[in-house]
């Protein structure tokens, strides 16, 4: 079952999905979350300069990204906190798990939630990752 | 019912504020029964189905202990509330009014340190035998913030091994707001 045969409203907070591409480490969800349910790693790289001439630039690579569904309350706060619209909810619900560890779910299984989560209603033309239709 | 009109049912020693569009009655801890009481048999009142009772701690106001009452003919609540200090609060207990008080003054009790006189049964609802302490007031540490890690003392770029005592030192990090210093409570103290 699924939150569409469930009837659900598509807005209800059943799962956080992670647009990886969006996420720039900033740690802002991880110290919002007055759960301590998130956990992020991280390494910094240097990127070549875009343009010739150009100076490199520093950026940080995510190497894991990982809420902890058994301890989230599904406050949303994380979602709010995010400045790069790297969190969204999705109204799937049916994850459970037969062991309490398996409820941590790292970033492919938060990725795999992006292609449930319906389009944001005030904005027609965006679509649901943000991108002009 | 308006301000002016709880005022006249409660009597002059309450203070009537409305906040959000509901009404909420402050009184003396010494009239909390008192004012229980005429909200529900008043009939100009007519507050006669008790919602709930719980209480929040207020700091240096002490324990502030709220009941909500609804009249189930005029169709609109109110809340009543008063303040008791954090050590030996005590309010008379509000079960001879409303029976189906009794466990929200039983998890009270235990959750804010609120004893209330009169209680038949005042003995934990919630916590486990021998729990000591009262875990919603807001000098309760939670043990468990202390025993994790905080997942938001990495900064951008780090990982867990950036963390560990054999990392190279780097500026004052993060902490999380609520917990103490590391050191400065529980066993390792």
């Amino acid at each position: 079952m699924n939150a569409e045969s469930a009837g659900l409203p598509h807005r209800s907070r059943g799962v956080i999905a992670l647009v990886e591409d969006n996420c720039t480490s900033c740690m802002l969800c991880a110290r919002e979350c007055p759960d301590w349910c998130i956990y992020i790693d991280s390494h910094p790289e240097t990127e070549p300069p875009a343009a010739p001439g150009g100076r490199p630039r520093t950026v940080h690579v995510l190497d894991r990204f990982a809420i902890d569904y058994a301890l989230c309350m599904y406050c949303g706060i994380c979602i709010e906190a995010c400045p790069f619209d790297a969190l969204h909810w999705s109204p799937e619900f049916s994850y459970a798990e037969p062991g309490i560890a398996e409820l941590i779910q790292e970033r492919d299984r938060l990725g795999a939630w992006v292609a449930t989560v319906p389009p944001a209603e005030a904005d027609g033309n965006l679509d649901r990752r943000g991108a002009a239709r | 019912m308006s301000a002016a009109d709880v005022l006249t049912v409660v009597g002059a020693t309450a203070s009537v504020t409305e906040e959000f569009g509901c009404l909420t009655v402050d009184v003396p801890a010494a009239d909390w029964l008192a004012a229980a009481s005429a909200l529900r048999d008043d009939q100009r009142a007519t507050y006669t189905y008790f919602d709930w009772l719980s209480a929040y701690d207020d700091l240096d106001a002490g324990v502030a202990v709220v009941v909500r009452l609804w009249s189930p003919s005029k169709r609109r609540g109110v809340l009543l509330r008063t303040r008791v200090p954090h050590d030996d609060g005590v309010l008379p207990t509000l079960t001879g009014l409303w029976p189906g008080a009794n466990w929200h003054e039983r998890e009270t009790l235990e959750m804010f340190g609120v004893r209330f006189e009169g209680h038949p049964n005042p003995i934990p609802l919630l916590l486990p035998d021998g729990f000591d302490a009262h875990p919603l007031r807001k000098d309760f540490m939670l043990a468990s913030r202390v025993a994790k890690p905080w997942p938001g003392a990495k900064e951008p770029g780090e990982s867990d091994r950036d963390l560990e005592p054999s990392a190279a030192p780097r500026r004052r990090r993060a902490r999380p707001p609520g917990v103490p210093d590391p050191g400065s409570w529980g066993p390792a103290s």
